[in-house]
């Protein structure tokens, strides 16, 4: 273990600050993650810089980006909870009932497809558009009203001095300056500190409980076959890095629904299906990491599983059985079911050690790292008609 | 028409070669036959005669082309002014951001194309509503106007929405749907791997019109959704969809509309495109 781990260190070391060339003029940005860890891919149009991440930190916690500013992207995507929100699904502008359960932010720039189910959301900045322009559901409300949240954000002093600085060739606030101190935000936003990563790449042993150490042996047995889809440094399959040949894209119907015994998930929640009308992609939703999923519940597109014992009872079952209701209907025979889910016996005490092991995933400092959390003061019109969740 | 082709032909005379003369195209924007405006009331929608207010109003409109005497197309070379047309795309905006439309619109109003054709007879008008689709899946934050509008977004579908008719029902439930709202984009757009644009869309819905026996000189193009949604209930909205007709697949709020614009949808084909006429 220690001797894998000297030698990825100097590979880190040789091929670090790759990313980012265009940034040469300020500080190049340190990446603040470990040496054995690839930084995530930057597009050519968003090189990264510490000011720009800092820049889309204040816009993140802003509610003014809303229509009637009570939305930041940050009242959906609260830090404390690995930036997701608690319920089982969003809840936007008005009050407006969201269709997906919120997906975290930690190490969102590894994932080269993102949200639960849209094929088409392969960038950051692009996938920003959704939330602030979408409005099917709403979520900030935004859709027609750029000109106006951009005056809005004209008009404080702190943008008035950032966006120019950041953004020297085209200082203007507008969709792409926005949208691109945004996805470089969130690009920042590494979570690789956790016990068991201190266990795993660090070697300190202690980290994890025993329980947990068990739960891990457990996660990486076939019996189980977690590790299939939630796989590597992520636990998921979806991952790219500045030092991939290839983008990993990973999505699977783990068959939690069956309603009409033909494999069909509820309305407005199909997967992939909805974009590409494959029958095969029926239930398909992209593999989550599960980084910090201690603190993320409720769990699955739609939350419908409050605690990861649910979670883990419809792995066991090979898939859920929903026994009345209009959603009614045995997940494990769904067709379109993907074949790891296969289902297991386990004991109880198998059961809490896995979940031992997936709450040693959970890293504090990220969730408390003051470098992610809100930077407007109390009472600032950033945030003072905010919503927090 | 044929006064402008006249003045047009003496000019061709004076500078000979490749003469173009300017044509706009006038569009008006009704609502059951009434004048389109923003705060009205328009009663009498609908297989239930719903009152409606609108609460947006505009469309994409591409490819416009005059219609030859031998039957052959010339396209309009449209004016790249920089804020409406683009290419040969063109964003028609009728509502102007007052009363109900103060959600999603704004004060600016494009009611017409405004290009050149080389001097010729024509007797004939086409168009398509819809964004091409090498323009339609694009990066819109570095995307020129109109392409940068963001009430015409529809990227979480992968493009934009082509035709964007906004209904609120005035007398709908307290806790009804939102609105009724009339949306035309392209659906199911598989991308050639998962982590690339798209590369064809299933569901094209692009609507194609050609309309003989127009003069842009007295005629307009009249667009109205009341002949569309004639067989739909504007007050409700089937449980777990979009509200209204937005396309998307399995919308059963869609399985009498779409057909009305010239388009198939599911199991139902496409019947004579009822949106659009002229006069």
């Amino acid at each position: 273990m220690r001797r894998q781990l000297t030698a990825l260190l100097a590979l880190a070391v040789s091929s670090a600050g790759a990313a980012g060339t265009e940034a040469a003029e300020t500080a190049p940005y340190v990446w603040p993650m470990p040496a054995w860890m690839a930084p995530p891919p930057v597009p050519e149009d968003n090189p990264m810089s510490a000011a720009k991440v800092e820049l889309g930190r204040h816009l993140f916690y802003d509610s003014r980006l809303s229509r009637d500013g009570t939305i930041a992207c940050a009242s959906c995507h609260d830090q404390a909870r690995g930036f997701t929100d608690g319920r089982a699904l969003a809840v936007g502008i008005d009050d407006t009932a969201g269709i997906r359960n919120v997906p975290g932010l930690a190490n969102v720039g590894y994932f080269p497809v993102l949200t639960w189910g849209n094929p088409h959301m392969t960038s950051l900045e692009f996938q920003s558009l959704i939330p602030l322009f979408g409005d099917n559901p709403d979520e900030m409300g935004s859709n027609g009203r750029e000109d106006d949240i951009f005056a809005r954000l004209a008009g404080d002093p702190y943008y008035a001095k950032a966006f120019p600085e950041v953004f020297p060739e085209r200082p203007a606030i507008d969709l792409f300056t926005v949208t691109r101190a945004l996805g470089a935000f969130e690009r920042s936003l590494i979570s690789l500190d956790s016990p068991y990563d201190r266990f795993k790449y660090w070697g300190e042993e202690d980290a994890l409980s025993e329980a947990a150490k068990r739960g891990e042996q457990l996660f990486f047995d076939h019996r189980f076959e977690c590790y299939h889809c939630h796989v590597g440094v992520l636990f998921t399959d979806n991952l790219q890095t500045t030092r991939s040949a290839l983008r990993e894209t990973g999505n699977h119907n783990t068959g939690l629904y069956n309603i009409d015994g033909d494999g069909a998930y509820p309305p407005r929640a199909t997967g992939f299906y909805e974009f590409t009308g494959d029958p095969s992609d029926m239930g398909r939703f992209r593999t989550p990491s599960l980084r910090n999923v201690g603190v993320t519940a409720p769990y699955f597109h739609d939350g419908s599983a409050e605690t990861l014992e649910e979670v883990l009872a419809h792995y066991a079952r090979a898939g859920r059985e929903i026994t009345d209701g209009p959603y009614a209907g045995d997940g494990a025979r769904n067709p379109h079911k993907d074949g790891m889910i296969v289902g297991f016996a386990a004991s109880e005490s198998e059961i809490s050690d896995i979940i031992a092991f997936l709450k040693s995933l959970t890293d504090e400092r990220f969730l408390t790292n003051p470098a992610y959390g809100d930077p407007w003061p109390q009472g600032h019109p950033a945030t003072a008609d905010r919503v927090m969740p | 028409m044929k006064h402008v082709l006249t003045s047009f032909a003496l000019l061709a005379l004076a500078s000979p070669a490749h003469a173009d003369q300017p044509v706009t195209i006038n569009f008006a924007a009704e609502i059951g036959g009434q004048p389109f405006a923003c705060g009205t009331s328009y009663a009498g929608l609908g297989a239930t005669d719903a009152a409606v207010e609108v609460t947006d109003y505009r469309m994409f409109v591409s490819a416009p082309a005059l219609l030859r005497t031998d039957g052959s197309l010339q396209p309009i070379a449209l004016d790249q002014d920089g804020k409406w047309q683009m290419g040969d795309v063109a964003l028609l905006d009728f509502e102007d951001g007052s009363a109900s439309c103060n959600g999603t619109g704004n004060a600016d109003m494009n009611t017409s194309l405004r290009g050149t054709v080389p001097d010729g007879d024509y007797q004939g008008l086409a168009f398509t509503i819809a964004v091409p689709f090498d323009k339609n899946h694009v990066d819109p934050t570095t995307a020129p106007a109109p392409f940068n509008a963001t009430s015409m977004f529809w990227n979480w579908r992968g493009g934009y929405r082509f035709l964007r008719i906004d209904m609120v029902p005035t007398d709908k439930a307290e806790d009804g749907p939102k609105g009724w709202f009339l949306h035309l984009g392209s659906t199911m757009c598989k991308s050639a791997s998962k982590t690339e644009s798209p590369s064809e869309c299933a569901n094209p819905n692009h609507m194609r019109l050609m309309f003989t026996g127009f003069d842009p000189e007295s005629n307009l193009v009249v667009i109205d959704p009341a002949p569309v949604v004639a067989e739909a209930d504007l007050r409700i909205n089937a449980p777990e969809t979009s509200p209204g007709c937005m396309s998307f697949p399995e919308d059963s709020d869609c399985l009498t509309v779409m057909g009305k614009l010239g388009l198939p949808y599911g199991d139902v084909p496409a019947g004579p495109q009822q949106l659009v006429s002229v006069r």
